[in-house]
């Protein structure tokens, strides 16, 4: 199984449309991969569905990076008891 | 003589929602007055108190104007309590007499006459109106009471233009009060036309009351190109912007509307500037409809509307002609296109796609891409609405927070399903 991080760059790349490979921890959704505010709704929507997760609307918007947005998963993910690891 | 509104039970206020997620149903309007304020026009009280359900309590008695969930007006004089389902108009009973209580056929109460030298023989008021409507039922003869009762939101829509022309007459106002600048058309009898004083209609403007009367509340101003056509009423310090405003439409107070709008019902405080077709509809207050906003109201087949009100069951309305229902806070984009019967829920924000949008739309939800998300939240929601209430010097209370967040728990079922539902349409490839 792909780390989180993994995860979480398959997902953005797929919302964002751009090569996984070009996407980095420390890139923010909005400056670098220029995330519309309309698309950040969006990939709280298509992280939760990657992770079978809830997330809180404003929290999960309030990050801002990728690298972020995978501990900020990561924690989510353990505080509802769904696994990461393989 | 106290008139007692008591607010329906829960799953009597559902068949209004979204309208009645904020008020009770008293408030909702049909013609050009409210459901309260024909009530008490026909039964001519000393008094009025009302019992509406508790998470609205506080933020409505800001704005009832009468004792709200208060105890104490249940004593001291002759009860007349009265559901606000009952249509008033059709309120034949005598309001004073021996106490009585009238039962609708599942016996549900739909007033209660409790002469004062009875009042000892109930519970004290403290316990509440439940407990004094139980203990009535059990002391005072019960008759089944074969009156008519409003039963859904679209039923005062669809009623509104008759009961315009009909409040209109019992009004007994006509005649130009306020300034009505020239060259003016007027169809019809002058008779028909009541101009209120500080409403100003401006040149190049056509009031047609051929069909039926328009009443021009105060301070409400008609800008030109406008026609207006009877039955149709105009709420204080309304705007009206070059709209082409058919048959049938009541706008309560503070509105501005523009656009054709036929036969709909706006509670107040709702912005539909620009063009677009409203029809059949009853929108709720501090809604923006953006530009281009448009409803269906009639199907192809002509066959009769359904409503879906809970993401599950829909509801044949028996008419043909019915637009939508646009709960409380509601904002659309440009180009938003609503399908014949939509539910569009309160305090949703619709981002349209150019595509007919889904029949129900969950209260707080964000549509986008035509499916529901979280969007950004509930916060982002309530500073829009402080900030949009500010503009027209009405202030978002504690209270008014306090309301809405129990509306957003109890309506969390549908929407939370929706939410995984667009979830899973977007992760689609």
């Amino acid at each position: 199984m792909a780390s989180v991080l993994e995860r979480v760059v398959a997902v953005t790349a797929r919302v964002l449309r751009l090569d996984p490979a070009e996407i980095r921890p420390e890139h923010s959704f909005a400056a670098d991969l220029g995330a519309e505010s309309v698309q950040s709704i969006e990939l709280v929507a298509m992280f939760e569905e990657e992770f079978g997760i809830d997330m809180d609307e404003q929290e999960a918007l309030s990050v801002e990076t990728v690298g972020a947005a995978a501990e900020y998963i990561a924690g989510v993910c353990r505080k509802q008891g769904i696994p990461t690891e393989p | 003589m106290q008139l007692v509104l008591v607010d329906s039970p829960e799953e009597i206020r559902r068949g209004f929602h979204p309208l009645s997620l904020s008020r009770p149903i008293w408030e909702l309007r049909c013609g050009i007055t409210s459901l309260k304020e024909k009530l008490i026009a026909r039964t001519r009280p000393a008094g009025v108190a009302c019992f509406v359900a508790p998470y609205m309590a506080d933020a409505y008695r800001a704005r009832a104007g009468c004792p709200v969930n208060d105890a104490s007006a249940l004593s001291g004089d002759d009860l007349l309590i009265i559901d606000p389902r009952v249509k008033a108009d059709a309120f034949d009973v005598p309001t004073t007499g021996p106490s009585e209580v009238g039962l609708d056929g599942e016996g549900r109460v739909l007033y209660a006459r409790i002469a004062r030298y009875d009042l000892g023989r109930l519970p004290p008021a403290g316990g509440g109106i439940d407990a004094l409507l139980s203990a009535a039922k059990v002391k005072f003869p019960c008759v089944a009471a074969r009156l008519p009762a409003w039963r859904y939101a679209w039923d005062l829509m669809l009623a509104s233009p008759d009961q315009v022309a009909a409040d209109f007459a019992a009004a007994g106002r006509f005649g130009i009060e306020g300034a009505v600048e020239q060259p003016c058309a007027v169809r019809g009898s002058r008779n028909d036309v009541y101009v209120a004083p500080g409403a100003v209609v401006h040149p190049m403007v056509v009031i047609d009351a051929g069909q039926g009367p328009v009443y021009v509340d105060e301070g409400a101003e008609i800008l030109p190109f406008t026609r207006i056509e009877g039955p149709c009423y105009i709420g204080p310090k309304s705007v009206l912007l070059g709209a082409k405003c058919r048959a049938g439409n009541s706008f309560g107070p503070h509105c501005r509307v523009g656009g054709e709008v036929e036969a709909s019902v706006i509670q107040g405080y709702t912005n539909k500037y620009h063009d677009g077709f409203l029809g059949h509809a009853y929108v709720g207050e501090w809604v923006n409809l953006g530009a281009l906003t448009t409803n269906s109201d009639l199907k192809n087949d002509y066959s009769a509307v359904s409503v879906n009100m809970d993401g599950r069951r829909s509801i044949d309305t028996g008419s043909a002609k019915v637009g939508c229902l646009v709960g409380d806070h509601v904002k659309t984009s440009i180009g938003t296109l609503f399908n014949t019967g939509a539910y569009v829920g309160a305090m949703a924000v619709i981002m349209a796609t150019g595509k007919p949008l889904p029949k129900f739309i969950p209260s707080f939800a964000w549509l986008i891409e035509g499916v529901v998300t979280k969007g950004f939240g509930k916060g982002k929601l309530y500073e829009t609405a402080r900030t949009v209430m500010a503009r027209r010097g009405r202030e978002w209370t504690a209270a008014e927070q306090a309301m809405w967040d129990a509306v957003y728990a109890f309506t969390a079922g549908p929407r939370d399903e929706a939410v995984r539902r667009g979830r899973r349409i977007m992760a689609k490839p």
